[in-house]
Parts: C-alpha cells; structure tokens; sequence
C-alpha cells in the first residue's frame, strides 16, 4: 500500500514537473530562454516519473531498464542542449541583441 | 500492486494528460519563429514520449515496451545530433569560403597596387 503511493505521488510529480516545461515554452520568448524550460522536463520530470514507475514494480529487470534509460537520458541532455544553442549562436545574425555573447579562440 | 484497478486508471489519466502536453509541445514546435524553437519542440515531445512508453509498460505488463522507449531515447539523441551537426558544418564551411574569398580579393588588390607604382 504504502509502495503504490509513493509510486503514485512520485509519477505525479513528473508530470506536473513535464507541464511546468510545457508552459515555460509558452512563456519565453526566445530559444535560449525556452531550452531552460525544456531541460527541467529532460531531466527532472523523467527522473521523477520513471522513479515512481521503479517503486511501483519494484525491483525487476523492467525497473532496470527505466534506470539505465534515465542514466543514458542523463548523459546525452546536455550535450543535444549543448548543441542546439550553438547552432542558434552560429546561425542568429543579431545575437548580440538577446544576449551579451563572449567571442572565444577558434578551433582549428 | 499494480494489477489493481486504480492504479491502472492512475497510470491512464497521467498518459492522457502527457499526450495533451504533446500536442501544446507540437503546436509550440509548429509556431516557432526559428528552427532551432522547432528542434527544441521535438525534443520536448521525445522525453514525453519516453515517459508515456515506459507508463504503458506498466499498464499493459509488458516488459519489451521498455526496450522500445530505450530505443527512442537514442534515437531521439541521434536525430538532434545530426541536425544541429549539419547546420554547425555548414556554417563553418561558409565562414572559410568567406575568409578565402576576403583573402583572394586583398592579394588582388595588393598585386594592382604594384603593378600601378611601377
């Protein structure tokens, strides 16, 4: 009894945390500003919701899998977060604009 | 525990709240003014899809649903990386057609100048 409702309340809380994404990316205005919203719901809301899920099942091949799924999310957020703003640098004429950029040493 | 009937509505209503969560992320995705609001739009609705994957493995006691939501995370991740990959790559490569070209134009314009002092 006391497994369900914590199972429950924990996946609760990850779809609450999934809507206060959505509605972040209705209240910004620009990218930079919405990808700060959206990676509450990549990190947050997934780990709160597959958690609940794990103490529901308990402990099984299935809850290992939503772990490792939680761990792969984990690494590979940042860097799609990493990537997609640096192609919104690269590719915004008028960057300067939104936000105070800091030219850095090129790569070669 | 979780075969009871309760539980199973629970888990329904949380799937029908993310998919109404879904669509307001799509219309986002549609409405964005630039790509990159777009990408971010899909991204959005491939965690959600995660989630709602790995409740209805719950649901339905089915242990492969959770392979399949594995299979999307990556997926997902793959598709974002390549997009962005491209845009960045083509960037770049316009930056140096553009370096090159300024490059041309200044030893042209240097080799006139010489040739008009003697």
């Amino acid at each position: 009894m006391i497994q369900t409702i914590i199972g429950l309340a924990l996946l609760t809380l990850g779809v609450f945390v999934a809507c206060v994404a959505v509605i972040g990316t209705y209240r910004f205005h620009y990218v930079l500003n919405r990808m700060h919203a959206t990676a509450l719901c990549d990190t947050f809301g997934l780990l709160l919701s597959l958690a609940g899920l794990v103490v529901l099942l308990g402990f099984t091949w299935q809850s290992a899998k939503m772990v490792l799924i939680v761990v792969f999310m984990w690494l590979a957020s940042p860097v799609m977060s990493h990537l997609i703003a640096r192609a919104e640098v690269l590719t915004h004429t008028h960057i300067e604009d939104e936000c105070e950029v800091i030219p850095f040493e090129r790569r070669v | 525990m979780t075969d009871s009937a309760f539980v199973n509505t629970y888990l329904l209503g949380a799937c029908i709240v993310l998919a109404v969560l879904i669509l307001l992320s799509i219309v986002r995705a549609i409405r964005g003014s630039r790509f990159t609001d777009r990408i971010v739009g899909v991204n959005l609705v491939g965690t959600m899809t995660i989630i709602i994957m790995c409740i209805l493995s719950v649901y339905f006691q089915q242990a492969f649903l959770v392979d399949i939501a594995i299979l999307y995370a990556m997926l997902s991740f793959i598709a974002i990386v390549v997009l962005t990959r491209l845009v960045i790559v083509r960037r770049r490569g316009q930056e140096e057609r553009e370096r090159a070209e300024a490059a041309e134009r200044e030893a042209a314009q240097k080799a006139k100048e010489e040739g008009s002092a003697t």
